[in-house]
């Protein structure tokens, strides 16, 4: 774990993660039927782990959108068939919206707050061990003695902890996949395979 | 071929690799299944971006403070009924066993009175030999008067929460800069800081306040549940200024977090947390510029832990932290704002 990771993380964080809400919404508004907004999102994602460098970035909201639209933009050119509506899709795609996102300050703010009512959340042993991993700074080694149970089992409570974390922060709670779910039609396994077959 | 993982399924195994990593250093074959892991989709090392970054935010529930109980916390729906009202009743029997202890320091009621105090940073809970309490902030007194015609408190400075038992024959009274709280049985704070109107706030039972002038005493508001009053200063003079309002439950319940030893913030500016900080502990948080002092401040945050909500804040709020001794001085970054995208 190198102390640029560690600074990558914690812009990523700050600049980045906000804006998740208003990008999975902006890449539903027209959703494709085999584009799921939370499989551009992690991609956009990876595209910015592996930059080399984020301070040449000024607007990352803006780069954001934007990469998010590369990567949709990727995933229609190789679709073998692209359905009539992408192209007003990518129309919309050109204009990413530019509204200063309310979410920006109320997720800062609030972060602490949200943290701790997320934490409440989760299942009993699962929120024993993340609070004694993260708020006593407890290593999982001694968290398992603590609790009488295995080193594996404490992992996979702070791994669910963190799942859970996923959920709560960037896909708002309980919402989570709705908009996939809601808006995947049936094609969407075909075209699915399309997608993957174009891939090689 | 199997069929094509889920950002679900990949959200999943990004979270399983950070708990893997933070359990300790890989071992070489873990961390070869690891960069097999990171190459096999594109979209695995942004999930992964994102679960360490969640992981890395959930350390700043240190600022919580270690005494956080996410009981507090949770839903409702969940802990209005069922095991954890049970897990109330016993946080309360725990501290009930705490006051226990400390009765035995200096309640002995001598027909003077007997002073309770708390020093700067110290809270107490001390049960009354009726069976009340009262629960001192930091920095605060108050004189303890019973006899058999009222059970009469007077708070000669600081903060108070008095959980009465109930009485009807013999009131409780509590007098504050000549004005008398009286109740049979209630749950009530009253706070009397320098420079402040004393603040009254019932969060149970009926508080009846009443003036003492040289004749008699006029009753000026009774005060049912959730009800606020700031008392004007001096008494006796424009009572329009002592009209009760209401207040949410919740807010109460943020006003009443230092009885846990916390401090709970909504909305308050920098410089009133920093104010808030300021009665607990000797360390000072000084704000650098006007602007950072007004930003809202939302939160629960352990009230003797003035050095972790500052680095909080500074993470928040992009703000630079100084650590000079007692002092701790929160700065604007020299990035000009207008650099960032709002």
């Amino acid at each position: 774990m190198t102390g640029a990771d560690r600074d990558r993380r914690r812009w990523f964080l700050r600049n980045i993660l906000p804006h998740e809400p208003a990008l999975r919404r902006w890449l539903s508004r027209n959703v494709l039927p085999d584009i799921d907004p939370d499989d551009v999102i992690q991609e956009a994602y990876t595209i910015l782990a592996e930059l080399e460098t984020v301070e040449t970035i000024h607007y990352p909201r803006a780069y954001l959108f934007q990469v998010a639209r590369s990567v949709v933009m990727r995933h229609v050119r190789r679709a073998r068939i692209v359905p009539i509506h992408a192209v007003d899709y990518l129309e919309q795609l050109e204009h990413p919206d530019d509204a200063a996102s309310p979410e920006q300050q109320a997720i800062d703010r609030d972060e602490l707050r949200q943290l701790a009512h997320a934490i409440a959340a989760m299942p009993l042993k699962t929120r024993e061990a993340f609070v004694l991993r993260r708020v006593k700074g407890m290593p999982q080694r001694e968290i398992a003695v603590r609790m009488r149970i295995s080193e594996n089992t404490v992992e996979t409570h702070i791994s669910r902890g963190i799942l859970f974390l996923i959920d709560w922060f960037g896909r708002g709670g309980n919402k989570r996949s709705q908009t996939s779910k809601s808006t995947e039609p049936e094609v969407g396994s075909i075209n699915g395979r399309t997608r993957n077959q174009s891939r090689h | 071929m199997a069929a094509r993982e889920t950002s679900r399924d990949i959200d999943r195994a990004a979270s399983d690799w950070t708990a893997r990593l933070d359990r300790g250093p890989l071992t070489p074959e873990a961390e070869e299944a690891f960069q097999a892991w990171l190459r096999g989709d594109p979209r695995r090392k942004g999930a992964l971006l994102r679960a360490q970054a969640l992981a890395t935010m959930s350390e700043s529930a240190q600022a919580l403070g270690s005494g956080f109980d996410p009981a507090v916390f949770e839903e409702p729906k969940r802990s209005r009924l069922g095991p954890l009202s049970r897990r109330q009743a016993l946080t309360w029997t725990g501290a009930a066993a705490a006051a226990a202890s400390l009765a035995a320091v200096g309640v002995g009621m001598p027909a003077a009175g007997a002073v309770i105090s708390t020093e700067q940073g110290e809270i107490r809970l001390v049960p009354l030999e009726d069976g009340s309490t009262v629960h001192l902030n930091t920095a605060s007194s108050v004189r303890v008067r019973y006899d058999k015609g009222e059970r009469l408190v007077t708070l000669l400075k600081g903060e108070a929460y008095f959980s009465v038992a109930r009485d009807d024959r013999r009131p409780f009274v509590v007098e504050v800069n000549g004005c008398r709280l009286r109740t049979a049985q209630a749950g009530f704070r009253v706070r009397k800081l320098d420079r402040s109107p004393v603040d009254v706030l019932v969060n149970q039972g009926q508080v009846d306040v009443a003036e003492r002038t040289r004749q008699a005493s006029v009753n000026v508001a009774a005060l049912g549940a959730n009800t606020r009053l700031v008392l004007s200063h001096p008494p006796n003079q424009g009572s329009a200024a002592e009209h009760p309002h209401p207040i949410a439950p919740e807010a109460v319940d943020r006003e009443l977090a230092w009885r846990e030893g916390k401090l709970a913030f909504e909305g308050e500016t920098l410089g009133q947390a920093a104010d808030a900080f300021a009665r607990y502990s000797r360390t000072r948080i000084q704000i650098g510029d006007p602007d950072l002092a007004r930003e809202p401040v939302t939160g629960l945050f352990a009230a003797n832990d003035p050095i972790g909500f500052s680095r909080a804040v500074a993470r928040v709020f992009d703000a630079r932290l100084e650590e000079d001794g007692e002092k701790l001085v929160l700065t604007r970054r020299p990035t000009p704002r207008k650099m960032n995208f709002f």
